[in-house]
């Protein structure tokens, strides 16, 4: 099953790489996030009470996770066209494993983010962010990130090959990504958020991939916070995963 | 090779697609299964390819119950799907890696058999290049090759020239024909092209309404259908019931069917037939714009023994057949699309698989009249394959054949008497 996750890995990495204007291309809305909150909400930081030193400084955990839904929740549409360009049939007529069909292509989902984050950080630099010095915690940190784009990539290819179509799974994706960011601590503390959307954010799994990620990531790394939250990722990650792979098999109908 | 026993398959939404299906097929043989779309034959090579489920039946693969053991199917056989199976973004190269790959074969064995493989199906010198860059036929060819890499002892395919264009299809089928000659593979194709089931196979499986009706060599199947067809097209519908009354009560007269202008005489004896036919249509009144003579081809066989012209049932009896299947996948754009370029040129693009209707239509479109160029161009090949393959060639039945695609086309009338009261009124195709 390795094997197979690798070989299919492989091959969509390659396709990623013969057309790498859409991974340059999926970073611009994150990127333009980033300066537009910055520059809008960047009087938030004087508010007593506000937990970092500059607003860029709070946001830019919540940009990586945005980098990471928009880059991820749109997996399955590329799951989709194989389906019907009848790439997948092949793979499925051969002894390969069904789990590694999946697998591959959440893994490929996951790994472009990830090099979208790390563009993402690097661009941050220069624009005055300050994020940890520590390897082990940034790695922990982009681990998170990985984690949660696992997650969305995972549900993605459930709902393709739930949905069938690509209007509805576009739909839903979108549904996904921007209310799951706002009901989340991204870009608004918590003690600044209505206590209802407190409740809601509680709920909400991306909100534990911004802690994790901003415990992580801030200048003063918080071990305490990142464990649990990174936990609950993990969780989620696995279950969306087994979902997913659960609905791929489901497909021989 | 295959065997097939009771196959019964009901999909979720109630739909049948296949009501016992009891099939074998021999080691070594091309065996063809002919039928109208929704026929089952899809359905079928999905359950022979482990694709899909079955509710009841047994079904053994290169002597591997498919149940039992699935992964020695899939060992054992390559598939090639309606739709293109190789991936466009990748080199023909990497795609025949990728599948080897997934065979989990050596890279020694796959770096092999690719360079083998692209020589075999001439396709070396465009090997590294992007799928995206070749024509229609090069794919098809690209993706027969990849189902091979594991050398399977049983190659299904699945409407294999199905939006190709007539160069590229006859190309395709000495491939497939030099496949199963050369290699010995066994091959089950499915097909809606009555020709290339004709051409193409040792033996045809008629399959209509998720059962096989009958299964024998094309020759066998044509031989059972005495007699000769002979089309009146007159040039006033009126005259017609009169024409039918005098004909209907005429000597060797074995069956009338009416569609529109075209009177359809089923008779033993053709050639001695038609004065006797010009002489009493004239008597009765009925002038002839033009007659047709023609010898029965496949599509009577089907007629035979579906109750229902192969032809007609692409666009007439199930009007909603076709639409249904492509409207789930969404795409009204497409359709129309497609017709236009149709008719416009008939060029080696990429073959949309939601509108194979449409291009059988086209088929019968082009051979009105003066033979097409696809079944002209031909003949000097395929007598050699004939005479190589099967039992002698049937000269007349070949220089009959540009007319008879012109009768099948135009419709395909019941031979027998019994099949005719089976449609119910002499007309059916009256589609309003």
């Amino acid at each position: 099953m390795l094997f197979d996750t690798w070989h299919l890995f492989k091959k969509y990495l390659r396709i990623s790489l013969r057309m790498p204007m859409w991974t340059i291309f999926g970073l611009i809305q994150p990127l333009l996030w980033l300066l537009i909150f910055s520059a809008l909400f960047g009087g938030f930081a004087s508010m007593p009470g506000f937990p970092a030193a500059s607003y860029i400084d709070y946001f830019l955990p919540g940009v990586v996770v945005m980098t990471v839904l928009f880059g991820s929740s749109w997996s399955g549409v590329s799951l989709l066209r194989e389906l019907t360009a009848g790439t997948v049939a092949r793979m499925l007529v051969s002894p390969i494993s069904r789990t590694a069909v999946v697998l591959s292509r959440v893994l490929h989902s996951a790994f472009l983010v990830l090099l979208q984050v790390i563009i993402v950080l690097l661009t941050a630099l220069p624009l005055g962010a300050h994020i940890t010095t520590q390897i082990s915690f940034i790695l922990a940190g982009l681990t998170a990130v990985v984690l949660l784009g696992v997650a969305f990539a995972s549900i993605s290819n459930g709902l393709a090959i739930m949905l069938q179509r690509e209007e509805p799974l576009v739909m839903i994706g979108n549904l996904m990504t921007l209310p799951l960011m706002f009901f989340s601590t991204a870009m608004v503390p918590q003690q600044f958020m209505p206590s209802w959307l407190q409740y809601a954010a509680m709920f909400n799994p991306v909100e534990y991939g911004v802690q994790a990620a901003r415990a992580a990531l801030q200048a003063n790394p918080d071990a305490g916070v990142f464990w649990p939250a990174a936990g609950i990722t993990a969780l989620f990650a696995i279950a969306a995963t087994a979902w997913a792979v659960s609905a791929f098999k489901a497909l021989r109908d | 090779m295959i065997k097939i026993a009771g196959l019964t398959k009901t999909f979720p939404s109630g739909a049948r697609a296949l009501a016992g299906v009891d099939l074998e097929v021999k080691p070594g043989e091309i065996l063809a299964l002919l039928g109208p779309n929704g026929a089952g034959k899809t359905t079928a090579v999905r359950v022979l390819t482990t694709l899909c489920g079955f509710d009841s039946g047994h079904v053994a693969v290169a002597g591997h119950d498919i149940d039992v053991e699935p992964e020695k199917v899939r060992q054992a056989i390559g598939y090639v799907a309606q739709e293109t199976g190789v991936d466009y973004f990748l080199t023909g190269r990497e795609n025949l890696t990728l599948q080897g790959q997934l065979y989990r074969m050596t890279k020694a064995d796959i770096l092999a058999r690719s360079a083998e493989l692209g020589e075999y199906f001439d396709l070396t010198t465009q090997l590294d290049q992007l799928v995206s860059t070749y024509s229609g036929g090069m794919r098809r060819k690209l993706d027969i090759a990849t189902a091979l890499i594991h050398r399977p002892k049983v190659l299904f395919l699945d409407e294999p020239t199905l939006g190709l264009d007539a160069p590229s299809r006859q190309s395709l089928w000495q491939y497939v024909r030099r496949l199963n000659t050369d290699l010995g593979l066994t091959i089950l194709l499915t097909t809606h092209y009555l020709d290339e089931a004709d051409k193409l196979a040792h033996r045809v499986a008629i399959i209509d309404n998720g059962k096989i009706q009958v299964i024998d060599t094309p020759d066998a199947l044509k031989d059972t259908i005495k007699g000769d067809a002979i089309i009146l097209e007159v040039a006033d519908t009126q005259t017609i019931p009169k024409l039918q009354y005098v004909l209907a009560n005429m000597a060797d007269v074995q069956d009338i069917r009416i569609d529109g202008p075209h009177v359809h005489v089923y008779v033993a004896q053709g050639a001695t037939m038609i004065p006797r036919l010009v002489d009493a249509t004239r008597a009765s009144g009925a002038e002839i714009k033009y007659l047709t003579f023609a010898r029965p081809t496949l599509d009577d066989v089907f007629l035979r023994y579906t109750g229902s012209s192969m032809t007609r049932k692409k666009d007439g009896s199930e009007p909603n057949a076709w639409w249904k299947q492509w409207a789930g996948k969404g795409g009204g754009k497409w359709q129309k699309q497609w017709q236009q370029d149709q008719t416009a040129t008939e060029t080696a693009a990429a073959p949309p698989p939601e509108a194979p209707w449409q291009r059988w239509q086209n088929q019968g479109d082009t051979s009105d009249g003066a033979p097409s160029a696809a079944n002209s161009g031909t003949w000097p090949q395929q007598e050699a394959w004939r005479d190589a393959q099967t039992s002698v060639p049937d000269e007349a039945r070949q220089k009959a054949w540009p007319e008879s695609q012109h009768w099948q086309s135009d419709e395909g009338g019941p031979k027998t008497k019994a099949s005719w009261k089976q449609t119910g009124k002499p007309g059916p195709h009256t589609k309003d």
